[in-house]
């Protein structure tokens, strides 16, 4: 199914549901065509704006637990929420976590070809502008614009993280919109970049995520955005009392951070790559 | 005048290695007894460890750990009661499964993993406590001062490590 049939259809089975939701979770066009973000919508006129394309990279599972408490069903209204496949693993982890009560959602499962890493098409072309639509077509991304048409082999625009996905398809849903996909890659090569990196000398393991924590500047956006890290205000890595971390800058501050956030989710990440 | 502080500076730095520091996270039950026994019964331990006591193992977070090496312990070694011996019954199960779950993470991280160990000491067992301690401490004196992340790399390894990027 095209992808605007797709959004089409998606607007339409919210139109239908709407009597029993309170709020529809979802993405919206960003400040043009080439950017998706999230939208939040109360009112059935602005179904119209909801959208469904490779730009929807966020994962919305989280607002649940954290800006909306959906543990708790109130006045028998719902919450509608749009997840991909990977998506919808977060929210399972967060129904058994009981942060979220399974029976005050309305999930629409849309089965994932992939969602488009803007820096790396950018990396591409970067005077790419005036986009009217980017969509996948087997193992093409197709950007286009209001003068050309463009052509990508999706190993090279893709999400990293989409490249490895088992998991293409709701596992969770009510309504599932278009037909389940087969995952591109097979169980066996998941970890593959994982298992090299693990026949490498302990010394050099150290210093590549030495360089690569360097970069971080505690802008705790990758906090924000997991959808497992669910202690908001109380994150140790922000608070007095126990002190975890301080505002000094460097190395063994932010590594240490980065640490929390990883075996806080032991056991948990369901590796949506948020 | 800075001269003469500079020269006593050094020469003390010659005259004394390096100290090693050990932390010892004890549960209060079991291994902080079996440490006071061993001392009670005065058998010869090395001084290297500092004891941190807490109310059980159960009340260890890896990041504990990971804290204390990442800062420049040199080694770390957590102890509490035997398996079905947690004075509130399952505390020393849950920190087992951190602690191996840890004993994996570790290395992955680049930290060496026998900077970190874990054993079952309880309030009866001095002579195994002595035992403990004092085989660890070894491990840790062959193993050197812990440079943490300030480690430096050889040339060698950090030109395989710019190959493989």
């Amino acid at each position: 199914m095209p992808m605007d049939e797709k959004t089409k259809t998606l607007q339409e089975d919210f139109e239908k549901n709407f009597a029993d939701l309170e709020l529809v979770i979802g993405w919206e066009t960003g400040f043009d065509r080439l950017h998706a973000t999230p939208v939040f919508i109360r009112q059935p006129s602005e179904l119209g704006k909801l959208v469904w394309n490779p730009l929807c990279s966020q994962n919305l599972s989280g607002y649940l637990a954290k800006n909306l408490d959906a543990s708790i069903q109130e006045d028998g209204k719902k919450i509608g929420i749009c997840v991909k496949g990977c998506d919808s693993r977060s929210l399972v982890a967060l129904i058994q976590e009981n942060f979220i009560d399974r029976d005050r959602l309305y999930i629409v499962g849309i089965p994932c070809e992939g969602t488009v890493d803007l820096r790396r098409l950018m990396h591409l072309k970067p005077s790419l502008e005036n986009v009217r639509k980017v969509d996948i077509e087997g193992d093409e991304a197709v950007v286009e614009t209001d003068q050309e048409t463009l052509r990508f082999p999706i190993e090279n625009v893709l999400a990293r993280k989409c490249l490895r996905c088992l998991y293409p398809n709701p596992v969770i849903y009510d309504t599932m919109i278009g037909t389940p996909l087969k995952p591109r890659i097979s169980e066996d090569k998941l970890y593959s970049a994982v298992e090299k990196f693990d026949t490498s000398d302990r010394k050099q393991r150290l210093a590549f995520w030495k360089t690569e924590f360097n970069r971080c500047i505690r802008c705790y956006a990758c906090r924000n955005a997991c959808p497992l890290c669910v202690c908001q205000d109380n994150c140790i890595a922000e608070s007095r009392k126990p002190k975890w971390l301080t505002q000094r800058d460097g190395i063994r501050e932010k590594f240490l951070f980065h640490m929390i956030h990883g075996l806080h989710l032991a056991g948990r990440c369901t590796e949506c790559g948020e | 005048m800075n001269k003469k502080r500079d020269m006593m500076i050094s020469e003390t730095g010659t005259q004394r290695e390096k100290e090693i520091k050990i932390i010892g996270f004890l549960c209060n039950w079991c291994s902080y007894g079996g440490a006071d026994t061993a001392g009670v019964c005065r058998f010869k331990q090395p001084t290297d460890l500092r004891i941190i006591r807490i109310p059980c193992t159960g009340r260890m977070d890896p990041l504990f750990v990971v804290k204390s090496l990442i800062y420049g312990a040199d080694g770390v070694l957590v102890s509490g009661c035997h398996p079905k011996d947690c004075h509130y019954a399952v505390g020393n199960l849950y920190a087992r499964r951190r602690m191996e779950l840890l004993k994996r993470f570790l290395p992955f991280i680049g930290i060496d993993t026998n900077r970190f160990r874990y054993t079952w000491v309880s309030a009866s067992e001095g002579q195994l406590w002595q035992q403990v301690v004092t085989e660890f401490s070894e491990e840790i004196h062959r193993l050197g001062p812990n440079a943490g992340l300030n480690e430096k790399m050889d040339a060698e390894t950090a030109l395989s490590l710019f190959n493989t990027k």
